[in-house]
C-alpha cells in the first residue's frame, strides 16, 4: 500500500482528532501495529477551543464541537512530537490555518521536521480573509490553497476533504490536479440537536459535526463517487466501527481507511480492524489487501 | 495506569427511587483504585448507546479470595437517567460489562496532618465519590458531611456514613428530609461554628450549579477546597477534549474533566460558560 512515497504496512489509520497525541492510547493498544497514525489538528498558534458542552451523543452518532484545541506548531514539536516519533508507524501530521498564509507557514515548517512520514491537510475550516467561508466550500480557494501548499512541502499531501459541499467528486479532483498524492474522506458531516426541556442548543457552539455509526452508508457512497474520479488513492472514513465497515470501504475504492469515532469507544478497534482484515483475507485467498481495493462491482 | 477490561456482575439491585448499585468483580481495576477516580463502562456487546458512560467508584473490596489476582471487586451507584442507564438496570448477575478505568486525577489524600477536621459536601449522586474519601479520612478526623437532594430520596449514602466517625447534615430543596434549602445553604449556615472548632479542608462533588454556589459562597478567601467535576465525555481517558471545563491557567484554559480532573481546585475554575 503506497501513499506518494509512503509505504505502509497495512491500511489501518487513526484519523485526527480521536486518537489525541498517541501517548492517550498507550495503556490500552500496541501503537506500533497502526498503518500510520494522525494526531490532533494543528494550526500555527494554539487554539483554545470551544464553549461547552462540546460533545452530545445521537443515535448511533456522535455530535462535537471542540473547535480545534490545540497547542500551536511550536509545543506541539516540543511535547508531542517526540512521543510520536517513538511509535514505529508513520506520523501523518494533519494540520489547518485560518489563512492561506498560515498553511503554507506550516506546511513549509512540517516539511524541515524530522520523523514525520506525510501531511493531511484540513480545508474545513473558515478562511477569516474571506468572510468565514470554508476553504473547501470555494473551489478556486481550495484549488489555490492546495497549490501553494504543494509547492511549499515534499512530504507526500494528503487533502481531508470535507462533505458539506455540493460536489465532492470536484474538490477530490481539484486536489489530484494540483498535486495532492491523496485525498481523504469524509470529515464530519454539520449537524445540531436541542434540548426540547431548557430549549437551548445540546452544543455549546450550537453547530457541530456528526460522525459515527450513522454517517457510514454516506460516507461510503462518496468515496465510491469520488474513487471513480481520481486516480490518487482514497483515503476512506466515517462511522467505521469493524473490520467489515473497512472491507467495505476498501471494496468501494479506498486504499487506506481510518478509525475516528471507535477509537474513542473502544480504543483497541483499530488493531481489530487490522486482524479482521487479514482474517477475512485468508478466509476469501486473497494474497493483498491491494487485491481487494475497488472490487466493488455493481 | 488505567486498562480496558472486562467485569461481571454481581448485583445490580435498586435502592431507592431511581438509584441502583451495581456490584462488579474485577480484580485489575478493584486493586487501582483511589479516591475519587472514575470507570466508564458499557455493556459488554452492545452498540447502543454508543458511547461509554462515566460513574464514580464507590466502595470497593480486595476480598480473601485465596488466589491474590482474583481479589477484588467494586461499586458504582448509578442514576437512572436515559437511554444508558436505563438498560444498565436490565443487567443481571454474570452479566459482562466492559471497562475501562481507574480514570483522572481523584482527590489530594490525606490532607497535610495539621488538619483534624475535614468538610465534604455532595449533592445528589455526587456524594459518592466523597464516600472512599471519608474513608480513607477518616482515623483521626472529625468529618462534618453534608448530604443534599432535591427531595428526600436523592439523598444518598446515609446509612454508609453514619458507620463513618462522622457528623451529617441533610438538606433537601422540599424540605422532606433534614433542612430545607440546598446543601449550600445548609453549610454556609454552619459554617462559622465548624471554622471555630479549626482549618479544614473541604472537599466538594454534585452538579455544576452547586459547586458554582460554593466557589461563590467561599468567595475570593483562601481556602483548600477540591471539588469533583460531572460532564458528558467521550472518550474518559483524555483524547477527545470534549469534556472540559474553563480555568484560570494562561496556556490552556479549557481543561479535560477525565484527564486534568474531575477533581480540580475549585478556585482554580472561571465561571459563567454554561
Amino acid at each position: 500500500m503506497t501513499i506518494g512515497k509512503l509505504k505502509l504496512k497495512n491500511p489501518v489509520m487513526v484519523a485526527s482528532g480521536t486518537f489525541g497525541f498517541g501517548e492517550e492510547y498507550q495503556d490500552f493498544m500496541e501503537l506500533d501495529r497502526l498503518g500510520a497514525i494522525i494526531p490532533k489538528g494543528i494550526s500555527l498558534k494554539p487554539m483554545v477551543g470551544n464553549l461547552p458542552p462540546r460533545i452530545f451523543e445521537t443515535e448511533g452518532g456522535i455530535l462535537n464541537s471542540i473547535g480545534l484545541q490545540n497547542p500551536g506548531l511550536h509545543q506541539f514539536i516540543k511535547d508531542k512530537l517526540p512521543f510520536l516519533t517513538r511509535i514505529r508507524t508513520h506520523l501523518i501530521v494533519n494540520f489547518f490555518g485560518n489563512t492561506q498564509k498560515e498553511y503554507i507557514e506550516l506546511a513549509g515548517c512540517l516539511n524541515e521536521v524530522p520523523g514525520i512520514s506525510g501531511l493531511e491537510m484540513n480545508i474545513s475550516c473558515p478562511n477569516v480573509k474571506q468572510g468565514g467561508i470554508a476553504f473547501c466550500s470555494d473551489p478556486r480557494m481550495t484549488y489555490r490553497l492546495v497549490r501553494a501548499v504543494r509547492k511549499s512541502t515534499q512530504l507526500p499531501l494528503i487533502v481531508k476533504l470535507s462533505p458539506n459541499v455540493t460536489d465532492i467528486d470536484s474538490l477530490a479532483k481539484i486536489a489530484e490536479e494540483e498535486g495532492a498524492d491523496a485525498v481523504s474522506l469524509v470529515n464530519t458531516f454539520k449537524a445540531m440537536a436541542i434540548n426540547i426541556h431548557s430549549r437551548k442548543p445540546e452544543l455549546g457552539n450550537i453547530i457541530g459535526g456528526l460522525s459515527g455509526p450513522a454517517i457510514k452508508p454516506i460516507a461510503l457512497r462518496m468515496v465510491w463517487e469520488v474513487s471513480q474520479r481520481v486516480k490518487i488513492p482514497v483515503i476512506g472514513m466515517g462511522g467505521i466501527v469493524k473490520a467489515e465497515d473497512a472491507i467495505e470501504f476498501i471494496l468501494a475504492g479506498a486504499s487506506a481507511i481510518q478509525i475516528g469515532t471507535a477509537n474513542l469507544v473502544n480504543p483497541q478497534t483499530s488493531t481489530e480492524v487490522i486482524q479482521g482484515i487479514k482474517k477475512y483475507l485468508a478466509e476469501n485467498k486473497i494474497h493483498h489487501v491491494r487485491r481487494l481495493i475497488g472490487l466493488f462491482r455493481p | 495506569m488505567p486498562l480496558q477490561t472486562q467485569g461481571i456482575v454481581l448485583k445490580n439491585n435498586k435502592i431507592q427511587s431511581l438509584y441502583f448499585l451495581l456490584e462488579i468483580d474485577c480484580p485489575s481495576i478493584a486493586t487501582l483504585i483511589k479516591p475519587g477516580q472514575f470507570v466508564m463502562l458499557k455493556i459488554y456487546g452492545s452498540q447502543d448507546p454508543l458511547l461509554r458512560r462515566p460513574f464514580s467508584l464507590f466502595k470497593k473490596d480486595l476480598g480473601r479470595h485465596r488466589q491474590k489476582e482474583k481479589r477484588g471487586r467494586f461499586s458504582i451507584l448509578y442514576k437512572k437517567v436515559g437511554r444508558g442507564t436505563q438498560k444498565m438496570t436490565e443487567l443481571e448477575k454474570g452479566a459482562r460489562v466492559d471497562i475501562i478505568g481507574p480514570l483522572g486525577n481523584g482527590f489530594t489524600s490525606p490532607p497535610p496532618l495539621s488538619f483534624r477536621n475535614a468538610i465534604l459536601i455532595g449533592g445528589g449522586v455526587g456524594i459518592v465519590s466523597l464516600y472512599p474519601l471519608a474513608e480513607a479520612l477518616e482515623a483521626g478526623r472529625k468529618l462534618s458531611v453534608f448530604i443534599g437532594g432535591k427531595t428526600k430520596t436523592d439523598i444518598l449514602c446515609l446509612k454508609d456514613f453514619k458507620k463513618l466517625n462522622s457528623n451529617i447534615f441533610v438538606a433537601t430543596e422540599d424540605g422532606s428530609l433534614g433542612h430545607q434549602g440546598t446543601v449550600i445553604d445548609l453549610f454556609l449556615s454552619k459554617r462559622e461554628k465548624l471554622w471555630r472548632e479549626g482549618p479544614s479542608p473541604i472537599y466538594s462533588s454534585g452538579p455544576l450549579g452547586m459547586l458554582k454556589g460554593l466557589a461563590r459562597a467561599l468567595g475570593s478567601k483562601r481556602f483548600l477546597c477540591e471539588a469533583s467535576f460531572e460532564a458528558r465525555m467521550a472518550c474518559g481517558f483524555g483524547a477527545c477534549w470534549g469534556c472540559v471545563i474553563k480555568t484560570k491557567d494562561p496556556r490552556t484554559p479549557y481543561q479535560r474533566v477525565c484527564k486534568e480532573g474531575p477533581v480540580f481546585n475549585l478556585g482554580k475554575i472561571i465561571w459563567g460558560d454554561r
